[in-house]
């Protein structure tokens, strides 16, 4: 035991130390997002607000994105349920996310950076480091339960009870625990941290994938899913416990799984190899474009296919929809009267989704060129006849290419397994589909353009761009459930673009966000050429 | 005392890489063991099991007769390690590293710290990500010195360093020797080993092919003479145990083996020698020959 953990509180207390201002932002930033928007729900819920929201949100496309409710007539719907069934979810999704990134941060990519090494050489456990993490986590998410249930049982509103708060707080939390147990395990497994965030957000993306169809389809099989049981506590209605308890299990479970792997590996080392290279350069490497797919390679591979199999999983949920649909007669009205079919107001909806998604792929691409800048990896480069302009225009090209390819995957993989489960029950093609997720393609030239826009002028602020990402995609996400004023939905550029094939094309608006896009990548041109490279500064 | 480490018949295999297939070596108190080979051949990796990083797959090693896998703890409380590529916590300033580094070791002295910060020029209020190769360097140096331990574990610990600061580390690692403790060396820096190392193990493709104190390695070799004779001196060059024989007019410059210096100096003798000069193999001599070999 010794051997294993020793001195595990002196590097604990040292992650305190170093982390503390993470700390205070990420208790602070998951807590007032999962509990402060009380007063926005209680507005919400005035008049007919809370019916009208209940039926909205039986929607199979709304179930697909923010998780099922307990409650089955709308008269039993209160402003609690209403809280826990639009934000449980994905509030336990932010804080599984952090914590799962956190894990990696510390134990894997220090060992990578050669950290590990020299601590090892003190009197330290050797596993004393992912012991330390795990507690850090623990402390961090209880710390945020109180926070969480806490803030809500301080509203007062009726149907918000001091039980459903905590409960609510300690779903959050555990979402956050079972993040971090998932990291810890593929720490083990892969051969690097790059290798084990990619696969423990995979692992996350395809949990809340099988949880949509679950959902829909047969909501106890949801029981079954890591991810389930942060919504499944039903918070404020049924204030169910048992999910706790299986994720508490479920957590340890992993983390006991994770010190036995660790026990057995060697430093630096996983337990899937890593692949030998080439020993010369082939020759499609051999140039600026060459290496810059290259590098790119993976990252581009692994998120191309994922907008695919995301795309396949909302396509299946089309056939549940429309099964859904027939034994609901208010819905059926609901659908009659607005003059579309389900499917073609959930493409809608779930369009503003993928285009979100697809949208990080070519941001990371632009970033990239930063990032290999400020390691210095440029520097011999810089001193070749290749130019700043090669550099930037291939790296624009490659970004755009990728968007193009992402959308056409993306959207391709959705409307093709929707029409493949719905057969001939629908007037939609794929030409529909895709005609509305290419729609959005300013979308992503816009996001490109500002990712180059910071590259040339403020490279810093690179990361930022994934803020306003992340942003523009919560805004979009509430404003189908929110009635959010309509100067403050503008700021999300997907909004200004209609929502096809429910809303139709305009042409002048497609025109304008290119052109605004292509202007700024110009612009950052000029900057980049003309800017002090920043090598390892 | 006993011997500080032994290692005997190490093996360790990375999937079908086999990195070491015999190292075999003992440290004694009092002893700086310089550790050389080239790059790849399994310093790093010998040492990282000597500290229970890596587990190794056969022979043993024992530091202070303990296990170093088993009881790593026990032995990490007497040892201190400075690795080639000090990586460190860029939010962190060096003086914070250092305070940090002395608490994890568990003891530490305050004044030679201070001491050392000083005499190494480290600006301990900078932030660990502005600091350069060497400045990283440093701090693993300082942490490492400022402790009192038994044994010193340095995996190339100067490389970055100016040679100012080459020797400053120089100066601190005899002082520890001159306090009995034990130290493995590994270097590439072979002047700094020949100044330090009162033995010098050399490792090869996973193998070590070569243990002694410098003299008897030395003595396995041959040394370069230069020799100037009144009377033809070209007979020397059919002598046993000369080799690479160059002649310009009277003056010869040959390696002689070791072994047969006596016979070749009585030969030189009958010629009437004018001028002699014969200079011991340098470590690096010795080392390109294990290279090449």
């Amino acid at each position: 035991m010794q051997e294993k953990f020793a001195r595990w509180y002196t590097l604990f207390l040292q992650h305190i130390k170093r982390d503390w201002k993470k700390i205070i932002i990420w208790i602070l930033g998951v807590g007032l997002f999962s509990a402060g928007f009380v007063p926005v729900f209680e507005e919400i819920a005035k008049g007919q607000g809370l019916i009208g929201m209940f039926e909205t949100l039986q929607n199979p496309a709304m179930v697909s994105i923010v998780g099922p409710t307990p409650i089955e007539t709308a008269s039993d719907y209160t402003i609690g349920a209403m809280y826990a069934h639009e934000m449980l979810l994905f509030c336990g999704l932010f804080a599984m996310i952090i914590a799962a990134l956190h894990v990696v941060e510390h134990t894997r990519k220090e060992e990578d950076l050669g950290l590990t090494e020299l601590i090892r050489s003190f009197q330290i456990g050797r596993q004393a480091n992912s012991f330390a993490t795990i507690i850090e986590v623990l402390l961090i998410n209880t710390l945020l339960a109180f926070l969480i249930g806490g803030m809500l049982a301080s509203f007062g509103t009726d149907t918000i009870s001091v039980q459903g708060s905590f409960l609510f707080g300690i779903s959050v939390a555990i979402a956050g625990l079972i993040g971090a147990a998932i990291a810890l395990v593929m720490a083990q497994i892969m051969p690097n941290s790059a290798g084990a965030i990619g696969s423990t957000l995979g692992i996350i993306g395809l949990l809340y994938i099988t949880r949509a169809t679950t959902d829909i389809s047969n909501i106890t099989l949801s029981m079954y899913n890591p991810l389930g049981w942060l919504y499944l506590t039903y918070p404020f209605t049924k204030n169910n416990w048992l999910p706790i308890f299986l994720a508490l299990g479920f957590s340890i479970i992993m983390v006991i799984i994770a010190f036995a792997l660790e026990g057995r590996r060697d430093m630096g080392a996983g337990y899937l190899p890593e692949k030998e290279g080439r020993v010369s350069a082939k020759k499609s490497l051999l140039s600026v474009h060459g290496l810059f797919i290259k590098i790119n390679k993976g990252v581009i591979i692994s998120w191309l296919i994922s907008f695919l199999i995301l795309g396949a999983a909302y396509g299946s949920i089309y056939g549940d929809m429309q099964s859904f649909l027939e034994s609901n007669a208010l819905l059926q009205q609901m659908f009659t009267q607005s003059g579309f079919s389900i499917e073609a107001s959930f493409t809608a909806t779930i369009m503003m989704v993928m285009i979100g998604l697809v949208v990080i792929l070519p941001i990371a691409i632009i970033n990239k060129l930063f990032s290999v800048e400020h390691r210095l990896y440029l520097s011999q480069l810089h001193a070749t006849k290749v130019t700043r302009g090669q550099l930037y225009w291939t790296n624009i090209g490659l970004a755009i290419v990728t968007g193009i390819v992402g959308i056409l995957l993306a959207v391709g993989g959705l409307g093709g397994t929707a029409l493949a489960v719905m057969g001939n029950q629908t007037t939609m093609s794929l030409t529909d589909f895709l005609v509305a997720g290419f729609n959005f393609f300013p979308v992503v030239l816009f996001f490109t353009a500002l990712a180059a826009l910071a590259l040339g002028w403020a490279p810093k602020l690179g990361k930022f761009i994934y803020a306003y990402l992340g942003y523009s995609f919560i805004l979009t996400y509430f404003s189908g459930i929110l009635d959010l004023p309509n100067w403050f939905l503008k700021t999300a550029i997907q909004s200004w673009i209609p929502q096809m094939p429910v809303e139709s094309f305009e042409l002048m608006t497609f025109i304008v966000i290119t052109a605004l896009s292509i202007g700024m990548m110009v612009f950052g041109y000029f900057g980049y050429k003309n800017r002090d490279m920043l090598e390892g500064a | 005392m006993s011997e500080i480490a032994i290692l005997k018949g190490l093996q360790k295999n990375f999937g079908k890489f086999q990195a070491l297939s015999d190292v075999t070596f003992t440290v004694n108190p009092g002893e700086v063991v310089g550790f050389i080979g080239p790059n790849g051949a399994g310093k790093s990796t010998t040492i990282r099991i000597l500290l229970g990083i890596i587990k190794r797959d056969a022979g043993e090693a024992k530091i202070f007769g303990k296990d170093v896998w088993r009881d790593s703890l026990e032995i990490h409380k007497r040892v201190s390690y400075v690795p080639g590529d000090v990586s460190l916590w860029g939010n962190l300033t060096g003086g914070e590293i250092i305070d940090l580094f002395l608490k994890l070791h568990g003891g530490g002295d305050k004044q030679k710290r201070d001491e050392l910060i000083k005499r190494f020029e480290l600006d301990p209020k900078k932030k660990a990500k502005g600091y350069s190769k060497g400045n990283r360097q440093k701090v693993g140096l300082i942490a490492a010195l400022s402790v009192d331990s038994d044994f010193y574990i340095f995996d190339e610990p100067t490389s970055g360093l100016d040679p100012l600061m080459e020797s400053v580390f120089q100066d601190e690692v005899e002082k520890i020797k001159q306090k009995g403790k034990a130290i493995l060396l590994s270097s590439h820096i072979l002047s700094e080993v020949e100044r330090l190392a009162d033995k010098v193990v050399i490792i090869r493709q996973g193998k070590i092919v070569e243990t002694g104190t410098l003299d008897e390695l030395r003595h396995l070799t041959r040394s370069t003479v230069t020799l100037t004779t009144k009377d033809d001196i070209s007979q020397m060059a059919s002598l046993i145990g000369v080799h690479d024989f160059i002649q310009k007019d009277n003056q010869a410059t040959f390696s002689a083996d070791n072994r047969y210096i006596n016979d070749i100096l009585k030969q030189a003798t009958t010629l009437g020698i004018q001028k002699f000069e014969a200079v011991p193999p340098t470590l690096e001599d010795l080392f390109m020959r294990h290279y090449e070999g």
